[in-house]
């Protein structure tokens, strides 16, 4: 009978979960799209990946530098 | 002459049966009434939200970097909070800490196994954590002094019963978070080595996982071969919120910058973000041409671009809102296995089985 209490533990627990995900508040798509949209928006100056910024800035690019000697 | 069955245990097999029925019908159920909650909510694309949006430029990304010094393939990489120091570990055992500005190699560990599936900066930059098919996760703490040896300062912290695949400190160095092919998750502290919770809910083995970006979010998703991603309450350890649209393992994982929504990379060659307000998938990032699996995602600072490593070696780089490729990167000899974009988001990191690692900007 052990295998038999096994699998009804088992469905048991998948019930409580999906009921879980069952009762959680959801939104719209058209609300929380326009929301993510305007977080790229708000924060697009300061991405420099996506801006591009000067080789001065970006310690990554090659700079023309003095070579001291 | 027959003997007659014993009725006690017929009639508790019956009930057995008629309780399992029952709860089959009940999960039937309240999976088709999720199916229709989300499906309500899907009123618009995202791309559609996104029209006004300005369309963006020609991108040009080039290795900057080259770090050369891994003996064999490289699995995982992650930045330090100072922007500059990387630490990397690979299939030849070893976990390396660069300089990526000057690409020197500051401090190099061997570990114990091969396969160092995983690793991680601790967010004070003194200390490393890896692991791998030792299924265990340890902490080295960083050395100021080049000749010390780093393994007889090792901490053991996490024990699984299958390799590890991913690790990450949480927002202090006295917690790491793992992942391991044993199906499991779990969370850790560094000190004691005490297993605080674990997450239970995959099926197969986790192969990746992701902090919520806020300090007081306190949750994690994961992703898994049971090609689902789930969101995970770190204090109750509880599983919030499951999405199963990918038609493959899950890869990657990694959160959209307000916390708000994840994207994910799968050996299905497609990439995809899911909207956690929304509760489901709001965009798939994929071509026809795109076949190859993929290993890594990572958002850049304003989450409008997702960069993907692939199979075939190289780079997509995506538009968030509208769904587009904007630029391919090639340069990696073999696959791309990891990919992080930095802090401060000026540059990314990928590592490769062609065993270096490559700075792009």
């Amino acid at each position: 009978m052990c295998s038999g209490s096994n699998s009804i533990i088992q469905a048991q627990k998948l019930v409580d979960q999906l009921q879980i995900e069952a009762g959680m508040e959801r939104f719209k798509i058209s609300l929380t799209a326009a929301d993510l949209v305007q977080y790229c928006q708000e924060h697009r100056r300061s991405d420099p990946l996506l801006t591009g910024i000067s080789a001065s800035s970006n310690p990554f690019k090659d700079k023309k530098t003095c070579v001291l000697l | 002459m027959r003997s007659p069955p014993i009725p006690e245990m017929a009639t508790q097999e019956v009930q057995l049966n008629e309780t399992l029925a029952h709860l089959k019908t009940e999960s039937d159920t309240l999976k088709t009434k999720l199916e229709e909650e989300r499906a309500k909510l899907h009123d618009v694309e995202l791309h559609q939200v996104a029209e006004k949006v300005e369309a963006l430029g020609q991108f040009v990304m080039k290795t900057r970097r080259t770090l050369k010094g891994h003996g064999n393939k490289v699995l995982c990489m992650d930045w330090c909070k100072d922007k500059r120091r990387i630490v990397s570990s690979s299939q030849d055992g070893k976990v390396i800490v660069w300089d990526a500005f000057t690409t020197n190699k500051e401090h190099a560990v061997t570990m114990p196994c091969t396969w160092v599936m995983a690793c991680a900066y601790a967010p004070s930059g003194c200390a490393v954590a890896c692991g791998g098919l030792d299924n265990k996760c340890s902490v080295y703490p960083l050395s100021l002094d080049k000749n010390e040896n780093l393994a007889a300062k090792k901490k053991s912290v996490a024990m699984h019963t299958n390799y590890l695949s991913a690790c990450c400190f949480t927002n202090s160095d006295m917690q790491i978070l793992t992942s391991s092919g044993d199906g499991t998750c779990a969370l850790w502290d560094v000190e004691s080595g005490q297993l605080l919770q674990s997450f239970h809910g995959h099926a197969a083995d986790v192969l990746c996982l992701d902090l919520a970006p806020s300090e007081t979010a306190n949750t994690f998703v994961s992703g898994g071969c049971d090609k689902k991603a789930n969101v995970w309450d770190m204090r109750s350890g509880q599983c919030i919120q499951s999405f199963e649209t990918h038609e493959s393992d899950i890869n990657s994982v990694r959160y959209y910058p307000s916390g708000d929504a994840f994207a994910s990379g799968s050996d299905d060659a497609t990439c995809r973000l899911y909207d956690l307000r929304a509760d489901r998938e709001v965009a798939i990032y994929s071509k026809e041409s795109i076949i190859f699996g993929v290993s890594s995602v990572d958002f850049s600072l304003s989450g409008r671009l997702l960069f993907g490593g692939y199979n075939d070696y190289t780079i997509n780089v995506w538009d968030v809102l509208k769904g587009t490729r904007v630029s391919i990167l090639f340069g990696h000899e073999n696959r791309v296995s990891t990919l992080r974009v930095s802090p401060d988001g000026t540059a990314f990191c990928t590592g490769s089985w062609d065993h270096t690692l490559r700075i792009w900007a």
